[in-house]
C-alpha cells in the first residue's frame, strides 16, 4: 500500500511540476519577448572599449540579476537524461529565460539613470542549490555610458522609442562625437 | 561604426521541442531497462541459488526462526501431527540428500501457509479451519514441500539479494528522489512471491505426491474449491486482475489444470477421504482467541513468504543511498565552494 502511495505522490508531483512549470515558462517567454521590443533602445554590447566615436562619458556599473528554480518535472527528466547523456533540453529553456531576464534588468537600470549606450556586458552564473532541484543565479553586469555634456532627461525613454530605426549612427545620435 | 542591438534568435540556445517528447524516450527507456536487468539478474540469480549446497541455506536460515516451537499443549500436539503428515509425504518425494523438512504451526487466524529457507514450512491455524479432510491439507502441504524440493525459497532470496542490489544502484544513480524510490519499489514488488513457473512446478508435483498417496486428486480439488469460496481480501485477490499480474495462477486456472493432469495421467478425480487427525481437527473448529488478521492476501501463500529478502535490499538501499548523500555533501561543502572562489580572485584583473 505504501508503495502505491509513494507512486501516486510520485505521479502528483510530477504532473503539478510539470503542469504549474510550464504555464510559468510560457508565461515568463511572453513577457521577456515583449519587453526585450520595448527596451531596444538601451544598446548592450559585449566589447570591453567605447566606440572610437564616442566622446567623453559618464561610466558606471549596472547590473541585472535573477534566481529561477527547476521545477519538479524538469529536475525528473534532467536525472534520467543524467544516465546518457546528451542535451538538458529541460534546462536549457532555463538558462536561455534566466540570461535573457538579466539582460532586460540590466537595461532597465541602466535606462532608469539615463544611459542608452551599455558596454563591457558580461555573464556570470552561479548554482544555488537548495535541497534537490537546481536553482540558478544569472547576473548581467557592464559599464553603462552617459554624455558629460548631455541633459539626462531629454534622453526620455519616449523619445528614445518613437525613433522607429531603433539602430544608430554613434557619430550623429550621441551628443559631443566629433 | 552601426551598432545595433537585435532581438535574440529563438529555438537556437533553447529547443523549441515539446517537454513531454524527451520524458516519454526516457522514461520509457528507464523503465525498459530497469525491467530488463531485472529480468536478466533474476534469472542468473535464480538459476545459481538451487545449486548452492543445502547446509550453506540452512546456516542462513538458522538466523531466520519462522517456525518457533509452539507454547501451548494443544499446538504442540498440531505441530507433531503436521510433521507426522509432512514425513508421510517427503517419503514420496525424493528429497535431494542432506535435505530435511521441518513444519512449523502458528495458531492465527490468517489464512495462510507458506515454504521458507532451510527447509522450513508454516502453517497457520486460520488456514486448517478451511479445509474439511487430510487430503485438502495433504495438497497444500504437498505444494509447499515441493517448493522446498527444488529450492525455491533459495532462488526467490537469491534474487532477491541480487535485484535488490541492482535497484539500490539504480536509484542512487537517479538521485535521492522519490522517483528512483518508486523505480526501485517497483522492482520489489517482483521479489515478495514464487513466480507463477515455481507456483505451477509445485502444483504439478503436490498432484503426483498426493495421487500416489491417496490414490486420487481429490484432496487438490476441495482445497482449490475451498480457495475459491473465500472472500477476496487484499489487493491481489481481486478476481478482475488477469493472471498474468498475480503470481499465484487464477484458482479456477489450478482447479482446471488438476482436472487436466488427472485426466492425463489417468488418476481418478475423487475418491474416499481421510479424516483430518485428531488435534488438527481440533484446532480448526476452535474458535479464535483473536480476530483473525485480514491483511495479507487470504491464499496459499501470501507475499509473506519470503520477506527476508526485501529486508536485506532494502538494507543495501538504504546504506548506498546514504552513501551517495555522503558524497553529495562533501561536493557542496562551503569550505571547498570557497577555494574555488579564491582561485578565482587570485587570477590577475583584466
Amino acid at each position: 500500500m505504501g508503495q502505491f502511495l509513494d507512486l501516486a505522490l510520485f505521479l502528483l508531483l510530477l504532473a503539478t511540476g510539470y503542469v504549474v512549470g510550464r504555464v510559468i515558462e510560457q508565461r515568463h517567454y511572453a513577457s521577456i519577448r515583449l519587453r526585450e521590443r520595448r527596451y531596444r533602445d538601451v544598446l548592450a554590447f559585449p566589447m570591453r572599449f567605447t566606440p572610437d566615436s564616442v566622446t567623453p562619458q559618464q561610466a558606471f556599473l549596472v547590473y541585472g540579476t535573477v534566481v529561477v528554480s527547476a521545477d519538479y518535472f524538469k529536475t525528473f527528466v534532467a536525472g534520467l537524461r543524467n544516465l546518457i547523456g546528451g542535451r538538458f533540453r529541460a534546462y536549457e529553456t532555463l538558462l536561455e529565460r534566466a540570461r535573457r531576464e538579466a539582460v532586460l534588468r540590466l537595461k532597465e537600470n541602466a535606462r532608469a539613470k539615463g544611459a542608452r549606450l551599455v558596454v563591457c556586458v558580461r555573464f556570470e552564473t552561479t548554482s544555488i542549490s537548495s535541497g534537490w532541484a537546481p536553482a540558478i543565479e544569472v547576473l548581467a553586469y557592464g559599464t553603462a555610458l552617459v554624455p558629460l555634456s548631455a541633459d539626462v532627461r531629454s534622453m526620455a525613454p519616449a523619445a528614445a522609442a518613437s525613433t522607429r530605426n531603433h539602430a544608430f549612427e554613434l557619430s550623429r545620435s550621441l551628443p559631443g562625437t566629433a | 561604426m552601426k551598432l545595433e542591438n537585435r532581438l535574440p534568435a529563438e529555438g537556437t540556445n533553447a529547443s523549441q521541442e515539446h517537454p513531454l517528447k524527451e520524458f516519454a524516450w526516457l522514461a520509457g527507456g528507464a523503465i525498459a531497462v530497469v525491467v530488463a536487468l531485472v529480468m536478466v539478474v533474476s534469472y542468473c540469480a535464480q538459476w545459481i541459488a538451487p545449486r548452492i549446497p543445502f547446509k550453506y541455506e540452512l546456516e542462513l536460515a538458522r538466523g531466520i526462526e519462522l517456525a518457533p516451537t509452539p507454547s501451548s499443549e494443544n499446538a504442540r500436539a498440531v505441530q507433531a501431527e503436521l510433521q507426522a503428515l509432512a514425513d508421510r509425504l517427503v517419503a514420496r518425494m525424493e528429497l535431494p540428500r542432506g535435505m530435511s523438512v521441518r513444519i512449523g504451526y502458528h495458531e492465527s487466524g490468517v489464512v495462510n501457509a507458506f515454504a521458507t529457507l532451510g527447509g522450513q514450512a508454516v502453517f497457520y491455524r486460520g488456514l486448517l479451519g478451511k479445509l474439511e479432510s487430510e487430503d485438502a491439507l495433504a495438497a497444500v502441504m504437498a505444494h509447499e514441500l515441493a517448493h522446498i524440493k527444488h529450492r525455491h525459497p533459495a532462488a526467490a532470496l537469491g534474487r532477491g539479494v541480487a535485484v535488490g542490489l541492482m535497484l539500490s544502484v539504480v536509484s542512487a544513480q537517479l538521485g535521492r528522489t522519490v522517483g528512483g524510490n518508486v523505480l526501485s519499489q517497483a522492482g520489489m514488488m517482483t521479489l515478495l512471491t514464487f513466480n507463477r513457473d515455481q507456483e505451477r512446478q509445485a502444483d504439478e508435483e503436490a498432484l503426483r505426491v498426493i495421487a500416489a498417496e491417496y490414490g486420487h486428486v481429490g484432496g487438490a480439488l476441495e482445497l482449490f474449491e475451498a480457495f475459491m469460496r473465500l472472500p477476496p481480501a487484499g489487493a491481489f485477490a481481486d478476481k478482475s486482475i488477469p493472471e498474468f499480474l498475480r503470481t499465484h495462477p487464477v484458482t479456477a486456472a489450478r482447479l482446471q489444470a488438476a482436472r487436466d493432469w488427472a485426466s492425463e495421467n489417468g488418476k481418478a478425480l475423487d475418491g474416499p477421504r481421510r479424516a483430518l487427525p485428531q488435534a488438527i481437527a481440533a484446532a480448526a473448529t476452535r474458535k479464535p482467541k483473536r480476530p483473525a488478521q485480514t491483511e495479507r492476501p487470504a491464499q496459499a501463500e501470501a507475499p509473506c513468504a519470503n520477506r527476508a529478502p526485501c529486508a536485506i535490499a532494502r538494507r543495501n538501499a538504504d546504506r548506498l543511498r546514504t552513501a551517495a548523500i555522503a558524497a553529495d555533501a562533501r561536493l557542496r561543502d562551503p569550505r571547498w565552494k570557497d577555494r574555488r572562489a579564491a582561485k578565482r580572485l587570485q587570477r590577475p584583473l583584466e
